[in-house]
């Protein structure tokens, strides 16, 4: 267990002026990213964290950890005002905050979807600093028998989870567990799968992997859509009156519950691996709605909304963290991303993180809870700037966006065959995400290969080969019983699909 | 039902797990005796994996749209220009070749407006410059 002294220790780490600087210079920066539609903090973490490599790891944590943070955000403001979602988790905040902006109070639509995005994101975080260190106990007791079983308990909930379609999941995962396994193997260290090229020796990158498929596809698809025109946000006009620009306190609280929900669903969600922050947003909504003594209100301009869609999706980040931090698992592409800066930085992650870093991941939490802080103050001043940013030009954005890449890869993996990596990687996912097939469980699996063949590697040893052995230990025996299960139950739910 | 997407995806998985197992596993993984678990083992593991997945999803497929041909013709003019530019980056340098490329991507997104483009492609390089060489003290591409 983590010492008392040591909590301490790294909660006095994350509030100092250093670290204060770059989660503000995050925060603003993810604000910012997430007002721009197409860009998104996913891109903007994956775009930032190259530049990471020169700072000590609390400061490059905290630094990415407000983007992510103030993404979500800045995600809302083009919903509102565009009603184009920012980020995905922002499509149901479009529902009500668009109407509500056209009726003249895009302000009060904005500042509604800040406060309950802070409220539901402090939320998951005290839950997040409160369960994760008793869980990574208990993840401590775990071998690696039980460890894969656990990673495949999770590949086959990723595969059926993500997507509509179980085999396309696992074809995703197959294939980021086949490119992780490029490189010197685990066990013997011999070159694998290098076509000569020695470059390839230590694996591929995973700065090239991620910001290849996470970002530079995903550009790649809005170029081909862009056309060059300024995007119009709505000229909405003031209705004059002071309360229309503003949330009272009454308003605020008249949301608590709806808020208190929303935080909820999306604490429990988030902690499950490879339920996005948009299902958070949307079941929030509809339970919201569902409960609603005026549901006709809804769609129309309702800040019940608003509040149940943001505080949903917001709390899904500290969630995330939980498999993250417990097990090594990470829940989400943020949690990755995350995690490779942790990797970065030379720490593993895992539950084991909490006796050999546990001062860092104290800094973690502290500085989450500080950006939650920064987030609401960056965010009452920087609304009317976000405005602005919507209506960017796209030129400008994405070749901006495209030279950033280039840059961090390079600095990265030291030289232009990363980045061609990159630009592989780039083809490759828009490829999968054109065919449909989940660029988030491929990374996860990228992510996980490495650790999953070792995890194999040592079972086999102790077991001497003797795979029986998996049925004296009964944690990993009902793991894979669980993963048979949720593999039969999404296989049915996908013939229902189909039926229906 | 279009079914095309999917039986194309499928089939191209199923051929990569076939010629993961029976060609490029045996000819680039090196064998080694001893040790718990063979180099070959994981990658020969997911390859069969692969070609049942990719066979079951070609012949049991789902409605998926494919995007909008024009548009993936679109995104490979893109991808031809940026392998363009990582080539020219690496004879001439990233001071010399990333305005030219900023140019040549905002042009084609259709950028007519001297004010954006003069950003784009004067000051946002300049900016990653100053930042990468001058804060950050590493080198460019």
């Amino acid at each position: 267990m983590v010492e008392f002294s040591t909590i301490l220790a790294g909660f006095g780490d994350a509030f100092s002026l250093y670290n204060l600087a770059f989660v503000l210079f995050g925060v603003v920066l993810g604000q910012f990213v997430g007002a721009v539609p197409g860009i998104g903090p996913i891109m903007a973490m994956a775009i930032a964290i190259p530049f990471t490599f020169g700072l000590d790891p609390l400061p490059a944590i905290a630094f990415l950890v407000g983007v992510n943070k103030g993404g979500l955000v800045g995600g809302a403001v083009p919903a509102v005002l565009m009603n184009t979602p920012g980020t995905p988790d922002a499509a149901a905040t479009a529902l009500d905050g668009y109407p509500l902006a056209k009726q003249g109070k895009p302000l009060k639509a904005t500042k509604m979807a800040l406060f309950s995005s802070i409220t539901g994101d402090t939320f998951s975080d005290i839950v997040l600093i409160t369960v994760s260190a008793p869980l990574a106990v208990l993840a401590l007791k775990m071998g690696p028998i039980e460890v894969v079983a656990l990673m495949i308990f999770a590949f086959s909930i990723l595969a059926g989870l993500i997507g509509n379609s179980l085999t396309k999941g696992i074809i995703a995962a197959a294939f980021g567990l086949l490119a992780a396994s490029v490189g010197q193997d685990p066990e013997n260290f011999t070159p694998r799968l290098i076509f000569g090229y020695w470059d390839l020796f230590d694996g591929l990158a995973l700065p090239s992997v991620a910001i290849g498929m996470l970002a530079i596809s995903e550009i790649l698809h809005r170029l081909s859509e862009a056309h060059g025109n300024m995007r119009p946000a709505i000229i909405a006009k003031d209705t004059g009156n002071p309360d229309d620009r503003r949330v009272t306190w009454a308003e605020y609280w008249s949301c608590r519950f709806t808020m208190l929900r929303g935080a909820t669903i999306g604490t429990i969600l988030g902690a499950l691996p490879g339920i996005g922050s948009t299902a958070a947003a949307f079941m929030s909504y509809a339970m919201t709605k569902a409960g609603s003594k005026d549901p006709g209100s809804f769609g129309k301009g309702n800040i019940q909304g608003i509040a149940a869609s943001e505080s949903a999706n917001s709390a899904v980040v500290g969630a995330n963290l939980i498999p993250l931090l417990t097990l090594g698992i990470p829940g989400s592409v943020g949690a990755a991303l995350i995690i490779s800066a942790f990797m970065i930085h030379g720490m593993q992650p895992g539950p084991l993180l909490f006796e050999n870093q546990g001062r860092l991941v104290y800094g973690l939490f502290g500085a989450m809870i500080m950006a939650n802080f920064v987030n609401l103050w960056v965010g009452q001043l920087g609304l009317r700037l976000w405005v602005k940013v919507v209506s960017a030009p796209e030129s400008i954005i994405f070749s901006s966006a495209l030279l950033l890449c280039f840059v961090g890869v390079s600095m990265a993996t030291s030289g232009l065959f990363g980045v061609a990596i990159m630009l592989i990687f780039a083809v490759i996912g828009y490829l999968m995400a054109s065919f449909g097939y989940s660029l988030v469980i491929f990374i996860i699996a990228f992510f996980l290969g490495p650790r999953f063949e070792k995890s194999i590697a040592q079972s086999l040893a102790l077991t001497d080969g003797d795979l029986t052995q998996v049925l004296k230990s009964p944690v990993a025996l009902a793991l894979l019983i669980l993963s048979v299960v949720s593999v039969v139950w999404f296989l049915r739910k996908n013939v229902h699909g189909e039926d229906e | 039902m279009n079914t095309m997407a999917d039986r194309v995806s499928g089939l191209f998985f199923m051929a990569l797990g076939l010629a993961m197992y029976f060609w490029i596993n045996p000819n680039y993984i090196e064998t080694v005796d001893g040790g718990n678990i063979s180099p070959a083992t994981l990658p020969n593991i997911i390859s069969i994996i692969l070609a049942i997945a990719g066979a079951f999803i070609a012949i049991k497929p789902t409605d998926h749209q494919l995007r909008n041909p024009v548009l993936m013709a679109k995104t490979g003019l893109y991808v031809t220009l940026l392998t363009a530019g990582i080539w020219a980056m690496s004879w001439f340098g990233f001071e010399y070749v990333a305005p030219v490329l900023a140019l040549a991507l905002m042009w084609l997104i259709g950028e007519r407006r001297p004010l954006w483009l003069s950003l784009g492609v004067v000051a946002m390089p300049a900016i990653i410059w100053f930042l990468v060489t001058q804060l950050l003290g590493r080198a460019l591409p």
